[in-house]
């Protein structure tokens, strides 16, 4: 089988000044990555995780072994060209601002200049920087670097994306988007390398992890596989009475076994960005990134803000049929990308300014968790949805997520915690039913 | 790099600055050639001294402030990034060079107006600085034959032990053609010497003869007495009809100092001949000696002023060029600070060359072996920006040629820069750009 990451006994010695041999950062590692799967490497500081990637990438040689990278070397243009990198921290040219920044990464894969502006205002709306993309990036804060770094490790639509410590820096919303932008990526065929030890977060997008300790694989495995707790059950459900709690603890009981009944908490995770959605709502000044707004500005402005987020975890529905999920490489960008990023910006600069001054969560007070309402088709909407569907279609073709699709790659961007739960999804059935799958 | 910015105003308030202050002898030739001289010369050091940090820092800061992370692994190889920085730099340095260039070259062409000089001065600073002038110097006279029978007398009468028992034969010979060849350019008093010159090619109207009178006793007001015939002598010797007019002057000239006198060009006979006789006026009361680089010459305009200032221009440039390269490569192995000292001793040796290259060749003469194999090779691969130091052909208004150019452009970039870039390249391209960290 084909592996879109394949190392074979890969060593990699630093040795001192003498030549004797130091540190073994890597130690015989053979990891296989298939194709168009999220792959977790884990491990504590020094575990040798950095060094894999570099030498994936070519930065590093390895003293033994080899590293194949979509089926050739990583110092090779030809692949390097179907590859996202986003370092453990964004080195940015400082004296450029965010757009030419971008700019300049794209002019480096070749993109036309067309495709180029596009996908730099896509970008820039969806790591929720355009309002401050002509700001020198030498004075962003860090979180704000990292989405720059993380914008110009999509540029180009890569097969390939390889992520070390992406979510460092970076604030609660921020750290969900990378989670939803992981999947969505996912869900289209593409394979990311996930490097970190915010475990959390490597739970929630990971189909398959590797822990390394000492620059060896000391544990490999599915996810669900590695953390289910087959002995255990767990049932949630919507406000019941007490005696309906009584009778199920009493069955539960005639089973012989335990049973503990709780209301389920928040993630804070979740309590935070409510929290930033009010502020934004008041139109409280901010001179950082603006994500809330943005991030709401792809969806209806009805719908509340966790529906927000999972909606775009969950990507949008469209008229277009699902395309499989193969281990296929996706074609690079060839005219009939231009094409389609062409009619994107036209759509994308019609309805632009009367957009974005208008609150998108405006209607929602902080009590309001569970709006009945469905999304009303007016035209603010109208163009939100179809700056959303430029997003999409860059982070991922526009696709139908119903229930017939079973999504073998997708779940539930908030993951096991359970904080999915919180809120009904009106407007997506097959979302929902995966959701519950995933749990 | 906010260096850079100070050098550039540095230069933008200096050299105005200087166009007005400058008085050199106190003529408008004298002003001239002290401004361009100073001026030029400031420029290149200063742009030399950018090119070197320029080219250092891009790549150095690049690799420690890890931006190069993100670069090199998109789709462009790892030369296309070194040459892309080169390009880069050789961009800048031709906006500079144009700037500062047409700044100094804008003085120079507006300083006569500015002065409000006319008259003798300003001819003066349009045939002696306004224009290219080519030279043509004697041809030197060949003394093997008298050189090897004094030598043989020396060694018959056993002198050659005696008193030059420690040099080498070598340097007894060269010795010994130096002493005849000078003696080939002395006049006693009385006598003349005859300089002929074939194949003048003169444009304009008028010609030059440049030249500086040694002594073997110093007159005592220091000053020659001297009659000059100019023209086609053959027609005197053989007693022909006069068909080109012959010139004759006569002068009184502070020695060890150089001196023109302007002769009209139709002195040279048609088939391009032309002959220059010095005579010795029995007033002195010494011998006369033309010393042998530079004792006489003929010079004649070959170009514009214009046209050798953007000449020299260009060699500033190949200049740039070259360190440009040595820059890129020092910093694909070293560190920063290293690799500016390193270069910077590169530039300040090759400042220099011609002492560097002397004395070496004087130590050479115990050590060969080493030499040959180790230490000359480097020093081949130095640049000589001294000797070709566009200055000295502007003060001297002295046509630097298009071939010379092109030769200087070879040398200097075409081989010994592109030898540098290759290593350059070679070392990057197999060079681990990630530090090592655990």
């Amino acid at each position: 089988m084909d592996y879109a990451i394949e190392t074979f006994s890969l060593t990699k010695v630093f040795s001192d000044w003498w030549g004797r041999d130091k540190v073994y950062a890597v130690n015989d590692l053979n990891l296989q990555v298939r194709y168009n799967e999220v792959f977790g490497l884990l491990g504590p500081n020094g575990s040798g995780k950095t060094t894999t990637m570099k030498i994936l990438l070519g930065l590093l040689h390895p003293t033994k072994g080899k590293a194949l990278v979509l089926g050739g070397l990583g110092s090779d243009p030809k692949i390097n060209a179907r590859i996202g990198f986003l370092p453990e921290e964004s080195y940015l040219y400082r004296y450029l601002n965010a757009r030419e920044t971008l700019d300049f990464y794209g002019r480096l894969f070749g993109l036309p200049s067309k495709v180029r502006k596009m996908r730099i205002e896509a970008l820039l709306d969806m790591v929720g920087l355009k309002a401050v993309a002509s700001r020198p990036v030498g004075t962003f804060s860090k979180g704000m670097a990292r989405r720059i770094g993380l914008a110009q490790a999509i540029i180009n639509d890569p097969d390939l994306l390889i992520l070390d410590e992406p979510t460092t820096g970076l604030d609660p919303i921020g750290t969900r988007q990378i989670k939803d932008l992981i999947l969505n990526l996912a869900k289209r065929g593409k394979t990311v390398l996930l490097c970190s030890h915010l475990l959390a977060d490597v739970e929630d997008v990971c189909d398959r992890i590797a822990i390394l300790y000492g620059g060896k694989i000391q544990s490999e495995g599915k996810v669900k596989e590695l953390l289910q707790q087959t002995e255990k059950r767990q049932i949630t459900t919507g406000a019941i009475s007490d005696t309906a709690v009584e009778q199920i603890k009493r069955i539960v009981k005639n089973e012989q076994a335990d049973c503990v009944v709780t209301s389920p908490m928040d993630k804070l995770e979740t309590f935070f960005i409510k929290a930033v959605a009010i502020a934004q709502r008041q139109e409280l000044p901010t001179s950082g990134a603006v994500s809330t707004t943005q991030i709401g500005g792809f969806l209806a402005p009805e719908a509340p803000v966790e529906d927000i987020l999972d909606k775009l975890v969950s990507a949008p529905t469209s008229q277009e049929s699902a395309e499989p999920l193969t281990t296929e490489k996706v074609v690079p960008v060839e005219t009939s990308d231009t094409k389609r990023d062409e009619r994107l910006l036209q759509k994308l600069t019609e309805p632009a300014k009367p957009v974005e001054t208008e609150p998108v969560v405006r209607d929602l007070g902080p009590k309001d968790k569970k709006p009945e309402t469905k999304p009303v088709e007016h035209k603010a909407a109208q163009q939100e949805q179809t700056k959303k569907s430029i997003i999409d279609q860059l982070t991922g073709p526009v696709r139908d997520i119903g229930p017939k699709d079973p999504g073998p790659k997708y779940r539930e961007g908030t993951g096991s915690n359970g904080a999915g739960r919180s809120s009904p999804k009106k407007e997506n059935k097959g979302q929902t039913d995966k959701s519950q799958a995933g749990d | 790099m906010k260096i850079a910015a100070v050098f550039i105003i540095l230069l933008l308030v200096l050299l105005p600055a200087m166009g007005f202050t400058v008085t050199g002898d106190d003529t408008l030739k004298g002003r001239l050639q002290t401004f361009v001289s100073y001026g030029l010369s400031l420029t290149s050091f200063l742009l030399c001294l950018l090119t070197i940090m320029v080219s250092i820092y891009s790549l150095t800061s690049d690799i420690k402030q890890k931006q190069i992370y993100t670069v090199i692994t998109k789709p462009i190889r790892r030369f296309q990034l070194l040459l892309g920085k080169l390009l880069g730099i050789i961009l800048l340095d031709v906006g500079l060079l144009v700037l500062f260039c047409g700044l100094i070259y804008a003085i120079v062409v507006y300083m006569p107006k500015y002065l409000g000089t006319d008259g003798e001065e300003l001819t003066r600073a349009k045939n002696e600085f306004f224009t290219a002038r080519a030279g043509l110097v004697p041809p030197e006279v060949d003394v093997h034959r008298e050189v090897t029978e004094t030598y043989n007398k020396l060694k018959k009468t056993g002198q050659l032990e005696q008193f030059f028992r420690e040099f080498s034969q070598k340097k007894i010979i060269a010795e010994l053609t130096k002493q005849k060849q000078l003696e080939k350019r002395a006049a006693t008093v009385g006598r003349s010497l005859v300089w002929e010159f074939n194949n003048v090619k003169v444009v304009d109207p008028n010609l030059f003869i440049r030249f500086k009178y040694n002594v073997s006793l110093n007159p005592l007001d220091l000053q020659v007495h001297s009659r000059w015939v100019v023209g086609d002598l053959r027609q005197i010797r053989y007693a022909t009809k006069i068909r080109t007019p012959i010139y004759s002057c006569t002068r009184k000239d502070l020695i060890r100092t150089f001196y023109e006198i302007e002769v009209p060009a139709d002195a040279v006979a048609k088939d391009g001949y032309l002959a220059v006789e010095f005579i010795n006026l029995p007033l002195n009361n010494t011998v006369v000696i033309f010393p042998l680089a530079d004792g006489l010459e003929v010079l004649y305009k070959a170009d514009t002023f214009t046209g050798n200032f953007i000449r020299a221009a260009i060699l500033i440039l190949l200049r740039l060029i070259f360190l440009a390269c040595l820059g890129i490569l020092a910093s694909t192995f070293l560190s920063f600070p290293v690799a500016i000292l390193l270069c910077l001793v590169v530039f300040f040796t090759a400042a220099v060359s011609g002492f560097v290259i002397e004395s070496f060749k004087y130590i050479s003469e115990n050590i060969s072996g080493v030499y040959a194999y180790a230490i000359e090779p480097i020093i081949q691969l130095l640049p000589q920006f001294d000797k070709f130091n566009p200055t000295k052909f502007l003060v001297s208004a002295r046509l630097l040629s298009w071939p010379l150019l092109a030769k200087v452009a070879a040398i200097m970039v075409c081989i010994k820069a592109v030898l540098l870039l290759l290593l350059g390249l070679l070392i990057f391209s197999y060079k681990e750009i990630a530090k090592i960290v655990v």
